[in-house]
């Protein structure tokens, strides 16, 4: 099996053979739903951190008991998962109040039966400056001590530095496979870039760095693909490869992102230098910003043109899940901005979840490409 | 003074409110628009002139004679999704169609709901206007408080710095001494409220919730609430309630509507129904301002925006110390409620993700059932009032029934 074929696989359904050697080696999995998150503390003492997902629930009648309607469809499909018990193969599960929606799944989730033995949420400040981050500072230390209590381990500064390296070696490579991707004949779908992408959430990520070696190798070898417009695509949370799939169709390729999942997440490295904690929260507090930080919008406008340059984009897509405010009206004003400079761009209001509305997404999708004269 | 006249001079505010706005932006004043949990009495003590914009859509809403719709939909059509709160979408909608000038300053508060601070950066990006941010933290201890206290002490320095207006010890203390008389007020009326029957009349709440976001601060806060004090003693006095007799105490878990102020009438005149409040409008933990210095003063007004509806309720998990629980249950308790009412407003993302939480907990510790409406609370074509009375009525025959 290649690495494509193998990360695909792994980004496929929940459990995975990773996940399954982990455990077999007396070492617990946990999971998380934010960027906020500095994974590396868990890494550092044998804690795999696992990024949760909605994928794989048929409906949500279980966790629309209660959420609602109004609530995203990503974090009902989560709750979804974790209250039917298919999150059982997690020893714990981390949050942040990174919205409104993803801190009530974690109410609900913390105060069912199904709830795991470790439920946590870390408080994250809404600005970026100075005190907010010695607020965010003391909450990841209170993060960090729970831990330790609770799985009996001891953060190490010289594990704690060596999974910083793995996790900026992880990032290089991730930009590695974006530099191909801006080319003129990016080796990869859309689709298969958000494979790639899911599955690094999946798995340690050491062995998720050999695999990713071994793709970059393979991708020299594919033949590229070209004639097709490129598109980039920004907004909501994203883990299904199919509805990338679904929008590049056979006339577009999707060559970057600004996802949460994606280009956010890989973009900014934590220095290697100095106490690896202090460098750890210093990343992830000002790291590419999502919607939910106040008066960054600039500089999320700034990180969304720059990757449209690098990656020669002709069309930009905004998506957001509905309900998500945050990044719905992060759209509204991107779109404007960005029109301003000529671009042609689509917001889309999307459901998470089984392609329901594959077919209308599609003639949205079609109707633009022809707009762009793809 | 009656309730119709209260009723009349509250809404005729809206008049003198606008032309104070436009008067503001002709003179050099510079205005400057809030949420209603910002404690106005900031922006009174710097004379500048605040748009608590939520108020501002509420008083639009019923007294504009084409209603609020067009400035919702407008809001929408420019790019505002629609999902976000009817709220602020009715002032952005306002400012949109060019009957509102440009706001010198914005000020939003963080933490409590995404929409509400997501349409305040959305005004300040796509109008141009600066915006300062004050960050709620999490939760609710002697660390959260610290760091609010000093957010929003950086933020009056950063308001004197961008407005240019220096604070004065003397004009602070004046504001903060008719914010304490008002204080005093609103809790000497929900003394009243506690009694069985409730004397203080139910459209109370509309008027409370506009005065005390708008004009806390003010002569005619005090004024108001003086007012509505000494007409709920005459009621008391005279044995005026809600009519035929007192059945059902009820209290909306969070927001009530706010686009019909009729049904505070219905519940008086027509179901016996005592509104106590909203959790919006009680306000038993508003804090008294210690006057001594510029630093108590500050201190106080912090605090006071720390505890205001929706930062209190909204900023952590819903079961944390002094949270939506929290407050639900000690309400509930305090003024013998019967029964609760969640009115489902569409935007209140993270109401509706911890309303079963709150009700089911409330039920199980004090027997108090709730009903769960969807609606919108500034827009009725979502659910319009006769549907909502309809379900309402419903709920109280049971009530009544597994009381009797």
């Amino acid at each position: 099996m290649g690495p494509l074929e193998e990360l695909s696989e792994i980004a496929g359904g929940l459990e995975n053979e990773y996940t399954a050697r982990w455990k077999e080696q007396g070492k617990k999995v946990v999971g998380y739903a934010c960027t906020y998150l500095p994974e590396e503390i868990l890494y550092a003492v044998d804690l795999l951190p696992y990024r949760l997902s909605g994928r794989g629930a048929q409906d949500t009648s279980n966790a629309d008991a209660w959420l609602s309607r109004v609530n995203c469809s990503f974090c009902r499909y989560c709750l979804e998962l974790g209250l039917t018990g298919e999150y059982n193969f997690l020893d714990g599960a981390v949050f942040t109040n990174g919205c409104d929606h993803i801190r009530r799944t974690y109410d609900n989730w913390s105060e069912h039966e199904q709830a795991l033995p470790f439920m946590y949420i870390l408080p994250i400040p809404h600005v970026l400056d100075e005190d907010g981050y010695r607020w965010y500072k003391e909450e990841v230390m209170t993060f960090r001590d729970s831990l330790e209590n609770h799985f009996g381990v001891k953060v190490m500064p010289g594990k704690l530095a060596a999974a910083n390296s793995v996790y900026n070696q992880t990032r290089r490579l991730l930009r590695q496979l974006y530099n191909l991707q801006a080319g003129q004949a990016p080796p990869f779908t859309g689709a298969e870039m958000l494979a790639v992408l899911t599955a690094g959430s999946r798995i340690p990520k050491d062995e998720y760095n050999r695999l990713l070696e071994s793709l970059i190798e393979e991708a020299e070898t594919r033949p590229g693909i070209e004639g097709r417009t490129r598109l980039m695509i920004a907004g909501s949370f994203m883990d299904d490869p199919e509805f990338i799939k679904n929008l590049e169709g056979q006339s577009a390729v999707v060559v970057t992102d600004t996802l949460c999942m994606g280009a956010r997440s890989c973009w900014d490295l934590t220095k290697e230098t100095g106490d690896p904690l202090e460098a750890l929260i210093r990343r992830y507090y000002h790291h590419a910003s999502c919607p939910r930080m106040a008066g960054e919008y600039k500089n999320r406008l700034a990180f969304v043109q720059e990757q449209i340059k690098l990656a020669k984009v002709e069309g930009v897509i905004l998506e957001h899940i509905m309900f998500c405010d945050l990044h719905g009206t992060d759209n509204a004003l991107l779109k404007g901005d960005l029109e301003k400079t000529g671009l042609p761009v689509i917001t889309l209001e999307r459901q998470y979840g089984p392609l329901a509305d594959s077919g209308r997404i599609r003639t949205r999708i079609q109707a633009f490409l022809e707009r762009i004269g793809g | 003074m009656s309730e119709q006249t209260l009723e009349r001079n509250i809404f005729a505010e809206m008049g003198n409110r606008y032309e104070r706005v436009i008067k503001a932006g002709q003179e050099g004043t510079p205005v400057v628009w809030h949420p209603f949990n910002v404690a106005g009495e900031i922006f009174h003590a710097l004379d500048l002139v605040p748009v608590s914009v939520e108020v501002f859509t509420t008083y639009a809403m019923n007294q504009l004679p084409e209603g609020i719709h067009p400035y919702l939909d407008l809001a929408v059509e420019r790019g505002l999704p629609e999902s976000m709160c009817s709220a602020q979408r009715g002032t952005i909608g306002m400012y949109e169609a060019g009957f509102l000038p440009k706001p010198d300053l914005i000020v939003s508060t963080l933490g409590g709901c995404d929409p509400n601070s997501k349409a305040y950066e959305y005004m300040s990006e796509k109008y141009e206007v600066p915006i300062l941010y004050l960050d709620v933290p999490f939760h609710s201890d002697r660390r959260a408080i610290g760091y609010f206290e000093k957010r929003f002490k950086d933020l009056v320095t950063a308001l004197e710095e961008m407005s240019g207006r220096k604070l004065k010890e003397d004009r602070l203390r004046e504001v903060c001494e008719l914010a304490n008389k008002a204080t005093e007020l609103i809790l000497d009326i929900n003394e009243l409220k506690k009694k069985v029957p409730n004397p203080v009349p139910n459209i109370y709440n509309l008027m409370s919730i506009a005065t005390k976001s708008a004009q806390q601060g003010t002569q005619e806060a005090v004024d108001f609430y003086q007012n509505m004090l000494n007409l709920s003693k005459l009621r008391l006095a005279q044995g005026i309630h809600v009519k035929p007799e007192e059945k059902i105490r009820l209290m909306f878990m969070y927001t009530g509507f706010y686009f019909d102020p009729s049904y505070y009438g219905w519940f008086e005149e027509e179901m016996g129904v005592t509104y106590l409040s909203d959790l919006l409008v009680f306000h038993d933990c508003n804090p008294f301002i210690d006057l001594t210095s510029v630093d108590t003063m500050l201190a106080g007004l912090g605090e006071e925006m720390f505890n205001m509806p929706m930062t209190r309720q909204r900023k952590g998990s819903w079961d944390l110390d002094k949270n939506w629980l929290y407050d639900v249950l000690y309400y509930a308790d305090t003024y013998q409620v019967d029964a609760m009412v969640f009115s489902g407003h569409a935007a209140c993302k993270q109401a509706w993700g911890a309303y079963r939480l709150v009700a089911e907990e409330a039920r199980k510790q004090l027997g108090v059932p709730s009903l769960r409406l969807e609606g919108d609370c500034w827009d009725s074509r979502v659910t319009p009032m006769e549907v909502i009375k309809g379900q309402l009525a419903e709920f109280f025959e049971t009530v009544m029934e597994s009381k009797n």
